[in-house]
């Protein structure tokens, strides 16, 4: 029925000739860049080749921004799936469809703020004289301190909560318009065998929805990698490198400290063929 | 059962306290003098003022980072519409053996860590004279938008009805105007909402802004950022209220958000 047309080729080669450019002169350029010894201060350069990978091995600042964001990577996702589908499966238990419509709304607004707000919203939060969520603690204790933010060893998972604040209660959404999708009739079957609630839903419902929470694991995956707004406002990858990720290192260096792009280039360089390899390979896998 | 679902209902109702009380608790803190804010134990009852949200409203430097927020990720959404929608709608309806690729070409753009993008294009657009401009930001964003858009609107259009577009080749529509009259108009809801989704990801966006502006191109976020780097000079009420001016935009997207999420999955369904 449908006639031989142009239409895909008007459509669509200007706009993927776009995405092309404004995607491979950046990601190509970033490799040039990283091959040279470019300063912001300086207007002159050289081609350096390797050199700024091979001090990035030897910086210890670098190895411990790796191992932060791997631990970012993990903290933000494992806690957001866990609450994604442990509100989600709650919700579709023991709330009514009205309910289930109001607590979708409110669920939704923590992902829609932009993370700068986000972040201000909880750094107030987290203030240990004034903050709202630390009266509680102060309440209790009757006006001992706790400051969340500025301790090596809690500050990470203070930004993280924020991290799964904003995504966990969104994905529990999903979750639940996920568990809407399946068909009753295992769960009648799984009910009438006198299984226990969690038990059907541990071994009928959730297996059933693999392919899905396996696809918006990915998706996290990929959001986490965006944590610079959030560590940038709420603790500039403090107290010490505590929560200093590659993305905030790399900023400080090209930018803050010492304004050093060509290093800052290397270590953004590195970061995108790791993550690049990585989703790819997991694409594959999660298609397959 | 009975203990059992009441903690579960407790459970929720924490959960949807948890989501919006902080940012209760902001709105109430943008209408607080410093006095009713900077209190050991949180204040609920306080007399309410507009000094921090007049004095937000007045100043310079907020207005231009609205103007800037609003022309860049108006424009940029508005190429990402122009270029995304067509280019979504090809690959929904013409399949070739390119489709999974470009499928996944646009998915993999967002793997890029933005760092590795904005770095490289600092220097680009410094050499170029457009550095810390509009245009810069908006091209940039023009990125953002299009592949989202793209990657959104292909299940959007792949959802129309293949009957309807047919019937209207048989009444002699050219695959242009199918484009324009049939498949634009029945897609139209979804299309929307990947159209806010998308404002609402250039609007919260942070990194490159960051990086591709010094002075005249700041948007929104970036001049609530710096409202605090002023230390805790700055009265806390106007931080709070700069924090809800830069939220308010997109929470106005709530509605249409959420029934896009309801029509994704009611397609899953059938």
């Amino acid at each position: 029925m449908r006639r031989r047309s142009f239409l895909p080729v008007t459509f669509l080669v200007p706009t993927l000739a776009i995405l092309l450019v404004l995607s491979m002169v950046p990601t190509l350029y970033a490799i040039v860049i990283a091959l040279q010894n470019r300063e912001l201060s300086t207007p002159g350069y050289s081609w350096v080749w390797f050199s700024n990978f091979a001090d990035l091995f030897l910086d210890r600042r670098f190895l411990n921004a790796v191992w932060v964001s791997v631990k970012w990577e993990i903290v933000t996702v494992v806690a957001t799936m866990v609450v994604a589908i442990g509100l989600g499966v709650l919700m579709f238990e023991v709330a009514s469809p009205r309910l289930r419509n109001i607590y979708c709304l409110l669920f939704i607004i923590p992902v829609l703020l932009p993370r700068v707000s986000a972040a201000f919203v909880w750094k107030f939060a987290y203030h240990p004289l004034y903050g709202i969520a630390t009266y509680p603690y102060r309440l209790v204790t009757g006006g001992l301190i706790v400051d969340p933010l500025s301790k090596a060893s809690t500050a990470l998972f203070a930004v993280a909560s924020v991290d799964v604040w904003q995504w966990g209660l969104f994905f529990a959404v999903i979750v639940l318009k996920l568990l809407e999708t399946l068909p009753p009739q295992p769960i009648e079957a799984a009910r009438l065998d006198h299984a226990r609630r969690w038990q059907i839903h541990a071994y009928v419902t959730l297996p059933m929805l693999k392919a899905p929470l396996i696809s918006l694991m990915f998706v996290k995956m990929i959001e986490s990698l965006r944590s610079f707004d959030l560590i940038y406002v709420m603790t500039r990858g403090g107290p010490g490198v505590a929560t200093e990720t590659l993305d905030m290192y790399a900023f400080s260096q090209g930018f803050i400290e010492s304004g050093k792009v060509s290093y800052a280039s290397a270590m953004a360089v590195l970061m995108m063929i790791a993550t690049v390899i990585t989703f790819t390979m997991l694409w594959k896998r999660v298609q397959a | 059962m009975r203990p059992g679902r009441l903690i579960a209902k407790a459970i929720l109702a924490l959960a949807g306290f948890l989501a919006v009380f902080p940012l209760v608790w902001t709105a109430l803190n943008a209408l607080k003098n410093n006095v009713d804010i900077i209190t050991r134990v949180p204040r609920l009852v306080f007399t309410p003022t507009l000094a921090n949200i007049s004095y937000i409203i007045g100043r310079d430097s907020v207005m231009t980072g609205l103007y800037n927020s609003v022309v860049a990720c108006g424009l940029a959404v508005l190429i990402g519409v122009v270029l995304g929608l067509p280019a979504a709608y090809a690959v929904a309806r013409y399949p070739n053996r390119f489709a999974g690729d470009i499928q996944f070409f646009v998915l993999s753009l967002r793997f890029l860590p933005p760092v590795a993008v904005a770095i490289p294009l600092m220097v680009i657009w410094l050499q170029i004279g457009l550095y810390d401009t509009l245009p810069a930001l908006i091209v940039t964003y023009s990125l953002l938008t299009i592949s989202v858009i793209m990657w959104l609107a292909i299940p959007a259009f792949q959802s129309v009805p293949k009957e309807i577009e047919e019937a209207a080749f048989v009444d002699g529509y050219g695959a242009y105007s199918v484009f324009w009259r049939i498949a634009l108009p029945v897609a139209a809801r979804s299309l929307a909402g990947a159209i806010a989704f998308s404002f609402v990801l250039v609007w919260n966006e942070f990194l490159i802004a960051l990086m591709l502006s010094s002075s005249n191109a700041k948007t929104l976020p970036i001049v609530a950022s710096e409202l605090s780097q002023q230390g805790m000079n700055v009265p806390w009420g106007i931080l709070n209220a700069s924090v809800v001016l830069l939220s308010l935009p997109p929470l106005l997207f709530l509605g249409v958000l959420s029934g896009f999420l309801n029509t994704v999955f009611r397609q899953k369904k059938t």
